[in-house]
Formats: structure tokens, C-alpha cells, sequence
């Protein structure tokens, strides 16, 4: 699917067939030298921080603050040493993280799929109603509602652990809802009904036959979930303490307790980034038969 | 819809009751996660508005929290900030993510590797990409304004001059662009090819293509890259804050907290001074007043929104 | 489901959970917990980080095990005020929290974020006499004792004798003045390459309170504890000769100059580095340069004073790490123990105080033979005595007014935004008692 592009759909144009040939020919390498052109120079503008953060972890520390490009000696052991610098406290950033990120993809999706579900699929009084509510929790930032969850995690003396930012996802996620209905919407429904007809309840057509159908949308709602929780600053800023620190925290005080030790900063953002692009590479292929299995089914 | 079609007239309550059981269970996880994490911590909200209160004493005030909002020189700097992100980024970052989509339909050998170089930036945490972005950019120490100046281009001190931070946040937010593009490509090979194949029948040119078939079929996903850039930009937190303390010289000192929003108030947006009055300053019925502040304005762009794309596109 | 009965649930939990809600502030008696002699383990949570700081810190406290074999204690590194009073508000707190800064005192005391320690000195019959009078007086708030001092830091001059080219450290403002512009050093472009005295108060430790105060006797706080920047005229003097001086290096050089010199603890430190010639700095550069520059020669001398007050000469910046022990603290007993130990024990104190650099915070340990620091620490040892020595007030908000006046100078005075300096600062006094009386003051 991806490979079909628009450059081949071109319709032909008017004029005499030979001319038309050569002339369309000519401007299709035009445009495709353009493309190209343009395509990779972005490429490496994407790349070069990343290049950067790459060469100045290799670095010796006092290389990093004079603004060269290239380490003059290549300091492969700064990996190493920011992740068992401090007894190891990366590994247990990184374990947080992980309880955070699978607990909270896993109560998100458990919770979230009925009721898009039945937001997509159900007629009921107070449905458009319940529909625009779940936007508007989406639209909500965390930040409006912070100081009385705040107040009622501490009374439960959760707060100093991720407990606050796992357990609300076992009641669903307005985002996920809201994205997974918009996909479940465009599930004809045919599909469930005949399920019904063969006399699955609604659960069971939901389980066996309509979820199948989603499952890219399921995928992308999981990986966005599962990124937010890795990413999120805000939430282990305001609940975590250093136990339960998650990378994302550990991660800014990490340049604070080494200074400006820039190399090892660097070496421990990358190490941070790289489980998050075994995911993405090894779950880039749900992302293409998503995309393809919308294809067909359009 | 099913149990209406099935259902005649006599057993009709009953199975009217039925579906609305069924209706309630499969609802039930969100109906109490709305009520116990959003109408719950509203009201609340709207309580403590009228307290001094530091999480120890809870001491009634009355108007003085709001009173306050009028007098705070943060609250007005975060509020302008946080409207010329809404402005300036969030339509950037659809136009950008795009013009990069359609690029990728476009390219036909290493597409998915172009995709994956472009995606890629998004996925760094937020805290480490802002770090290492304000490195590589520092014109003291990073190498992007030292290359700039070789073939004459001045950059300028980004994150250090008041009038650059947030057009270097914007930059930021563009290297980050991988959600938007994503969403969009995905939309984009969504289009049926059979409707681009009629229209070069019909002898329509590139433009007329994309507006007439691309822009209506992928109207939707456009609205919800327009909805979801608006919501993370009212909450946008962490790159402005992280930004702020990397670049100022004197935030590495354990101990003492600075003026938030270095540099002059530039960086600071609305929820960090709502983070700041609430979780530092320990003015949590002030923070309140500041939480409403934000969610009045939320509230404002979802009604314009939903209104904008009657009631998101797609009805019963 | 239709709406009626689905709203009246929604709003009778919601009515419940705010009722609760209200109680959320009551508190529970503070000193429970296990006795001190049972088997414990206590968090300690501290902003030292630098590796020898903490290694120091592990040293002081072996009498303590040796004391208390049944507490183990477990040392946080690396914690600042925002962190401490989160976990102290979220009901989670360490049973310890130490803090570099006394702004934050006024605040911790009057909140009741740390617990009174008055009732454990009684109880044990800690004579506060130990603590030198300044030192009393920034660990407590209006009477409320709920810091001890756990060290002090004090400011001087340092300058570095190669750079000084024979000249002696400059006394008051105008020899201070006189001698930044001698001695730097400018590259062809007009950029500094040795800077004499920075005086922007971004450079690491030239912030306002080490040198409007000492310097200039600026006093923060009317009687009334409201801001006074505006009609006390030290401010105005010290904005006038700070921004003079910076004005003749430009604002733009000094700026460069800043982003291209390296984290203040570390070795590319410019005074370290051989890039000033002359600093304010705590005490505890004198381990750094033992550590990370022992070739270096300095010379420490007081702060210079404003040519008007060089009576006052002598005396500098004076703060400490403060100690105490957070409400809800779950072993209080044992964390009074080891608070007591830390704060008043001679040997443990001495310990410390050579690890770090820092001057001890009682009167027995400053007199201690077996203190071991470099000679130009006398200097500090000196300006901690010397009756001209100040600090800044406590406030309900911490330091906010200094904040405050910290960004007015960074943002707005230092890039000349500033055309009326009266109005500016009659507008920074509006805005830091707008927030006093917002936080109850």
C-alpha cells in the first residue's frame, strides 16, 4: 500500500502522443529529483540532533562544552558508566517506567474498548451526550483537575508512587475512546450483527468479531498509551519520589547531579530512547497492516 | 439499534430494559473514572477556589483567590504565551506534518525508512529531546550554531533571548512532528486510489486532486490533529519547563527556586504557573482559580471546535 | 440509560467526596513511630552530590552507627526544597530532609511542614547556646524552631594571585570597581577573555543577597516584613554600580562570557579555570580548588563594602544547611536521634565540616584543633564571627521576594528593559506583597 504512490496515478495529459511521452517523462524526473531533494534533506536535518547526541556521548567531558563536532577520543565506556553510575539508579528509572508504561497500557485498553464500543455501536438516550463528554475529558488538561487528585491520592498515602497515574486508567481513557469510536464507527454493522444471528451476545460479537476488525486501531491506542506513560513528565513530577522515579524524571535531575557532564547525559538519553525504538520498529509492521487493513476495508 | 430493530411491541420494555443494562455495563468503567477523575475533582476545584490552602491549614478566603488572578504578572505573561503557541504552533505543526506526509506518499524507494527518520524525533522523551535540543543549539557549547555561522547564517541565542524561546520551542515542537505526520499518512493512503483515478479522467490537475478529493476525504483527521495539537498545547509543561532550566546558568544550584519562564517570563505557559502556584508555592486555592482559568479556555476551544466540525463529522 | 437518575448519582458522589475532601488538611499527632532503639531504617534526604560532598557526609554519620547499631540509615542525595515539601505535603515524607537554603525556613516552620523540634530539645536538654546567635535566629520563624543548623556557608572575595599582577584584593566598591576593569583582559572583538569581576548576577554566586546586603546594607523587609526595594536606597546603589560595570564590559559580552564558562561544581568553573580574577564564593570552593585546581593560588579576603559603609568592612553573607524533620515523619524518634547527633556532635561536625569545606555550625566545633582546612580559610572562620555579617530574612512564601528581585535584575535591569529604575522597583513591591498577602503574611 505504501508503495503505490500518486506520482504512478498520473492521468495523461492532451497533445500528441510521442511529445506528451517525452515531456511528461522529463518532468517526472524533475519531480522526482524534487521529491527526493527535498525528502532527504529533511532526513538529515531529523537526524542530525540525533547525531549530535550520539557524537557528544562518545566525547570526554570536557570536550562537550567547546562546541566540536567530532570526539577527538571515542569514550565508549560513558555508556556503560551512565548506566551503573549511582549504584545503577538508570535500571531502576527504567523497571518504574516499565510497571508505569505495560500497567497503564493494559488497565487502558481493558477499560477503554467496551466503551467505545458502545458508544460506536449502541443507540441510547444521552449517547451524543456521553459522546461529547468524553471529548471534553480528553480536551481537559491533567493540569485542571491536579490539586484535588492530588489532595485525595495523599489521603490515601499513594502519593510517592506511580499508583495515582496507573489506577485511573482501569476507568478508561478519554483519548483512547474517543479514537478507538472513531474507528469501530467505521466498522459496517453487518459484521456484529451476523455475529448476533449466530447467537453470540453483544460481548461475545465485540470479542470475536468486531475487535479482530480494530485491531489496528487497538494497536495504535496501546503504542500511544504506552509512549504517553514513558514520556509523561508532569504526572511523576508532581507523584513520584526518587524511589519511584520514572526515566523521564531521573532523567533531568540526572544532568543536575552530574553537571554539565554532557557526554554522560547524552549517553543516558540514549539509552532511554533506544527501548522505545526496539518497540517502535518491532510494532512498525501493526502500524502498516492498520493502515492496509483500512485500505481494504474502504 | 439491533435491539431496536428486533424488539415488536410487547416485549418491548423488556428489552428496552435489557439494552440499557447492557448499554450501562459496557459505559460503566468510563462512567465512574468521568464522575470519581473529572466531575468529582471539578467540583472540588471549584471548592478550594475559595481557600487558603497550603495541603495543612484550610483557611477560608472568600473572593481574595480570584481577586489575585487580576494582580499575578505570571498568570497574564502564561496566558499570552500559551495563546501565541496555540496560534503560531498548532497550525504549523498540521501544515508541516502534512507537506510531510504527502512528501512520503510520494517517495516510492526508502519510504518506510524516510517514515521511520521522521517519526523518529517523537518518540525521545520530551525531557531528553528538550535537553539535547537546548545543547545542540546553545551557541556557547552546541555545534548547530557553529555550523550556521561557517556559511554566514547568525542564529540566535535561542533559548537565552526572550523573543527566540518560544520560536525555538516551535522548532522543538516541529522536530517532534512524528504524531501528526503519522496520523496523516495514514490518512492520506486511506484515500481510495479508484477516487484519484476518476478525477485524471476527468482532467483534474494536482491542486484540484487534493482539494476536491484529498482535503474532503482526509478532513476528519486533519480536524483531530487540530483538536489534539490544541490540547497539548494548553497543557504544554514539560518542554517549556525543561527548557527554561537547562538554559538559564544558575539552575543547577540545589535549593533555590528561580523566577519561572526564563528567560523574562518567555517560556512560561499556563500550566506551569499553575504548577508553580500550586505544587511549589504551596498556593493550592489559588492554583484552583488557575486550574478553572484553564479549563474555562478549554472548554472554549472544544465548543469551538465541535461546533467548527458539527459535532466531529461523522453523526447518527 | 436516561439522564434523570444517572445526574442525581453523579452529584450525591460528588457531594460525598467534597465533604471528605474539606478534612483532607486535619493531621495526625506527629512523633509516633518506633521507639529509637528498636530496629529501624531512616531516609535521609540531603542536596549534597559532588562525590566527595557525599563521601563526607557517609564519614560524619559512622559514630552515629557506631551510637545507634540498630538504625540503618539511607542517604538521598541530591534533593532540593520542591522535592522535600511534595513529599512532605503528599503525606509520604523521609524521616530526614536537610536543605542548603534558609529562604525556605519561614515556610517549613509556619506550615508545619517540619515538626517543632522544641518539645525533643527539652526533652533531651539541648542548650541552643551551642549555635552561634546568627545562626539561631535563620533556623527559626517567629519563635517556631523547626531547623537546626546542620554546618554554615559564608561568603568572601577570592582572587587569584596570578591575575592579580601584584595588585592586594580590593577592599571597598570603588578599588573593587577600579580593578575589574584593570585587570581584564579583552580578545581582539571586544569579547572578554579574562574578566576581572563579573558582575552580572547571573555569574554562580553573585547573586543580590551576597552583595547588596554585605556590601551595600540593603535590607530586604520593612519592620511590617513587607518588600522595600523601592524606598531603601542600597538597592538602588547596587543596581547603579552593578549595571555601570557591566555596561563597560556590554551586556552582550557578558552574556557569552557566562554561556561559554562551565557549570559552577565543577572543574571548568572559570575561577578554577583561570578565567577571573577575582570572585564572591562560598567557602567550600576552597575543597573544590583543593580538588579539582590544587594549582591554583588564591587569596580569600571579606567581601568589599560600598566606600560609604567601609566601616563595616569585615563581614559578608552568612546561611547554612538547615536540618529537621518532617510531619509525618514515620520514625520520628530515631530521626531526632540522629538530627541531634548530627547537629550538635563535635566530632561528627568537624568531620563533615573538613569533608565539605564548610564551616561548622557550633561554637565548640569552631573551636575544634582537629579542624583541617586550607589557610585561606581563615577568612571565613573570620567573616562568620564578625558582628557585620548578615542574612536575609524569613517570610511566610520562603524566598520569593528574592526571587522575585533575582529575575527583575536578570531580565529586565541587566538587558537596560528598564527606563524608570524608581517605578520598576515600586512595581517589583506591589507584586511581592501581592503574593505575601496571597500566602497569608
Amino acid at each position: 500500500m505504501t508503495g503505490t504512490t500518486l506520482a504512478t496515478r498520473r492521468a495523461p495529459a492532451l497533445g500528441s502522443p510521442a511529445r506528451r511521452r517525452t515531456r511528461r517523462r522529463g518532468r517526472r524526473i524533475l519531480y522526482w529529483v524534487a521529491t527526493h531533494a527535498i525528502a532527504i534533506a529533511l532526513a538529515i536535518m531529523f537526524l542530525a540532533p540525533l547525531v549530535f547526541m550520539f557524537l557528544t556521548a562518545v566525547m570526554s567531558s570536557n570536550e562537550t562544552l567547546t562546541g566540536e563536532l567530532w570526539p577527538r577520543s571515542w569514550h565508549w565506556s560513558n555508556f556503560g558508566t551512565a548506566l551503573t553510575t549511582d549504584h545503577g539508579v538508570m535500571l531502576h528509572w527504567l523497571l518504574n517506567t516499565l510497571l508505569y508504561a505495560v500497567l497503564a497500557t493494559a488497565f487502558m485498553l481493558v477499560s477503554s474498548i467496551p466503551v467505545a464500543y458502545a458508544l460506536a455501536r449502541f443507540r441510547f438516550r444521552g449517547r451524543k451526550l456521553a459522546f461529547v463528554l468524553v471529548i471534553t475529558t480528553m480536551m481537559l488538561p491533567p493540569q485542571v483537575t491536579i490539586v484535588p487528585m492530588y489532595i485525595v491520592w495523599a489521603r490515601f498515602h499513594l502519593t510517592g508512587t506511580l499508583w495515582p497515574l496507573i489506577l485511573p486508567m482501569l476507568f478508561g481513557d478519554a483519548f483512547s475512546i474517543f479514537l478507538l469510536r472513531q474507528f469501530l464507527v467505521t466498522i459496517p454493522a453487518e459484521y456484529a450483527d451476523a455475529a448476533r444471528v449466530d447467537g453470540c451476545g453483544e460481548f461475545a460479537a465485540m470479542l470475536r468479531v468486531v475487535l479482530p476488525m480494530a485491531r489496528p486501531a487497538i494497536a495504535a491506542v496501546a503504542l500511544f498509551q504506552f509512549f504517553y506513560a514513558w514520556n509523561d513528565y508532569f504526572g511523576p513530577l508532581i507523584y513520584t519520589k526518587p524511589d519511584s522515579w520514572t526515566l523521564a524524571v531521573g532523567l533531568s535531575t540526572f544532568r543536575a547531579a552530574h553537571h554539565v557532564e554532557w557526554n554522560l547525559t547524552m549517553a543516558a538519553t540514549l539509552l532511554t530512547v533506544l527501548p522505545v525504538m526496539v518497540v517502535f520498529f518491532l510494532a512498525q509492521r501493526v502500524f502498516i497492516q492498520g493502515v492496509t487493513l483500512t485500505g481494504v476495508k474502504g | 439499534m439491533a435491539a431496536a430493530l428486533t424488539a415488536r411491541r410487547a416485549p418491548a420494555s423488556r428489552a428496552r430494559r435489557r439494552h440499557r443494562l447492557r448499554v450501562l455495563a459496557f459505559l460503566s468503567p468510563w462512567l465512574l473514572g468521568f464522575t470519581l477523575f473529572f466531575a468529582y475533582p471539578l467540583a472540588a476545584t471549584v471548592y478550594f477556589s475559595f481557600f487558603r490552602y497550603n495541603l495543612f491549614q484550610l483557611t477560608p478566603v472568600g473572593l481574595t483567590n480570584y481577586r489575585f488572578l487580576f494582580k499575578d504578572p505570571y498568570a497574564w505573561r502564561a496566558i499570552k504565551n500559551t495563546l501565541w503557541l496555540v496560534v503560531v504552533m498548532v497550525p504549523l505543526r498540521v501544515l508541516f506534518g502534512l507537506a510531510l506526509a504527502q512528501l512520503l506518499t510520494r517517495i516510492k524507494r526508502g519510504g518506510n525508512i524516510l517514515r521511520s527518520i521522521f517519526y523518529l524525533p517523537f518518540l525521545i522523551p520530551p525531557v531528553a529531546a528538550t535537553v539535547a535540543f537546548v545543547f545542540v543549539v546553545n551557541p556557547g557549547t552546541g555545534p548547530v550554531n557553529g555550523i550556521a555561522a561557517k556559511i554566514g547564517i547568525h542564529l540566535p541565542d535561542w533559548f537565552n533571548d526572550p523573543d527566540w524561546t518560544k520560536p525555538g520551542l516551535t522548532l522543538l515542537a516541529l522536530w517532534g512532528i512524528g504524531d501528526v505526520m503519522i496520523i496523516l499518512l495514514a490518512a492520506l493512503l486511506d484515500v481510495p486510489t479508484s477516487l484519484y483515478e476518476a478525477a485524471a479522467i476527468d482532467g483534474a490537475n494536482a491542486w484540484q486532486r487534493f482539494r476536491r478529493i484529498t482535503l474532503p476525504t482526509i478532513s476528519p483527521v486533519l480536524m483531530f490533529s487540530v483538536v489534539t495539537g490544541v490540547i497539548q498545547t494548553l497543557q504544554y509543561f514539560t518542554q517549556a519547563m525543561v527548557a527554561a532550566n537547562a538554559s538559564q546558568g544558575n539552575a543547577d544550584q540545589a535549593g533555590t527556586t528561580t523566577a519561572p519562564g526564563y528567560p523574562d517570563g518567555a517560556s512560561l505557559t499556563f500550566p506551569q504557573t499553575l504548577y508553580n502556584e500550586g505544587f511549589q508555592q504551596f498556593n493550592m486555592g489559588y492554583a484552583c482559580v488557575l486550574a478553572l482559568v484553564l479549563f474555562v479556555v478549554a472548554m472554549f476551544f472544544t465548543l469551538i471546535l465541535l461546533r467548527r466540525f458539527h459535532a466531529f463529522g461523522d453523526d447518527d | 440509560m436516561s439522564p434523570r437518575p444517572w445526574r442525581l448519582i453523579t452529584a450525591s458522589i460528588i457531594t460525598a467526596a467534597a465533604a471528605t475532601a474539606c478534612t483532607a488538611g486535619g493531621q495526625s499527632p506527629a512523633s509516633g513511630g518506633p521507639k529509637a532503639d528498636a530496629p529501624q531504617t531512616i531516609e535521609v534526604w540531603h542536596g549534597w552530590s559532588a562525590p566527595h560532598e557525599v563521601k563526607a557526609f557517609e564519614d560524619a554519620i559512622a559514630g552515629f552507627h557506631r551510637l545507634h547499631p540498630n538504625i540503618t540509615v539511607k542517604l538521598v542525595k541530591g534533593q532540593d526544597d520542591t522535592k522535600i515539601l511534595n513529599a512532605i505535603r503528599g503525606g509520604n515524607p523521609p524521616d530526614v530532609v536537610s536543605s542548603f537554603s534558609t529562604n525556605n525556613v519561614g515556610q517549613f516552620c509556619s506550615s508545619g511542614a517540619l515538626q517543632d523540634l522544641t518539645p525533643y530539645l527539652k526533652k533531651d536538654k539541648v542548650d541552643l547556646n551551642l549555635f552561634p546567635k546568627a545562626v539561631q535566629d535563620y533556623t527559626q520563624y517567629r519563635g517556631d524552631r523547626c531547623t537546626l543548623p546542620l554546618l554554615a556557608d559564608d561568603y568572601a572575595l577570592y582572587s587569584n594571585k596570578a591575575l592579580m599582577k601584584g595588585n592586594p584584593p580590593p577592599k571597598t566598591i570603588s578599588q573593587l570597581t577600579a580593578l575589574a576593569k584593570k585587570l581584564t583582559v579583552r580578545n581582539a572583538d571586544g569579547t572578554i577573555k579574562v574578566a576581572g569581576f563579573i558582575p552580572s548576577e547571573t555569574y554562580y554566586e553573585h547573586v543580590p543577597e551576597h552583595i547588596a546586603g554585605p556590601s551595600f546594607g540593603a535590607t530586604w523587609l520593612t519592620a511590617q516584613g513587607r518588600a522595600d526595594f523601592a524606598a531603601d536606597p542600597a538597592f538602588t546603589k547596587y543596581l547603579q554600580w552593578e549595571k555601570g560595570l557591566l555596561d563597560w564590559y556590554g551586556y552582550d559580552n557578558v552574556k557569552k562570557f557566562i554561556h561559554s564558562m562551565g557549570q559552577e561544581f565543577e572543574a571548568s568553573n572559570p575561577f578554577e579555570k583561570g578565567k577571573v580574577a577575582m570572585a564572591i564564593d562560598g567557602e567550600w570552593r576552597t575543597k573544590f580548588l583543593q580538588q579539582e585546581a590544587p594549582k591554583v593560588q588564591y587569596a580569600t579576603t571579606p567581601t568589599p563594602v560600598d566606600d560609604a559603609r567601609a566601616n563595616t568592612y569585615g563581614g559578608g553573607f552568612v546561611t547554612g544547611t538547615i536540618i529537621g524533620i518532617p510531619r509525618g515523619a514515620r520514625h520520628a524518634q530515631a530521626s531526632w536521634e540522629f538530627v541531634k547527633y548530627l547537629t550538635t556532635d563535635t566530632d561528627a561536625l568537624v568531620t563533615f565540616a573538613n569533608g565539605l569545606g564548610n564551616v561548622p555550625s557550633t561554637i565548640p566545633a569552631l573551636a575544634s584543633p582537629n579542624l583541617d582546612l586550607p589557610p585561606q580559610f581563615k577568612t571565613f572562620l573570620d567573616v562568620f564571627k564578625n558582628p557585620n555579617s548578615s542574612t536575609i530574612p524569613s517570610t511566610i512564601n520562603g524566598g520569593d521576594f528574592i526571587v522575585k528581585f533575582q529575575s527583575f535584575v536578570q531580565e529586565q535591569w541587566e538587558p537596560g528593559k528598564v527606563t524608570n529604575l524608581r517605578q520598576g522597583l515600586q512595581g517589583l513591591d506591589k507584586k511581592v506583597n501581592d503574593a505575601l498577602q496571597l500566602a497569608g503574611g
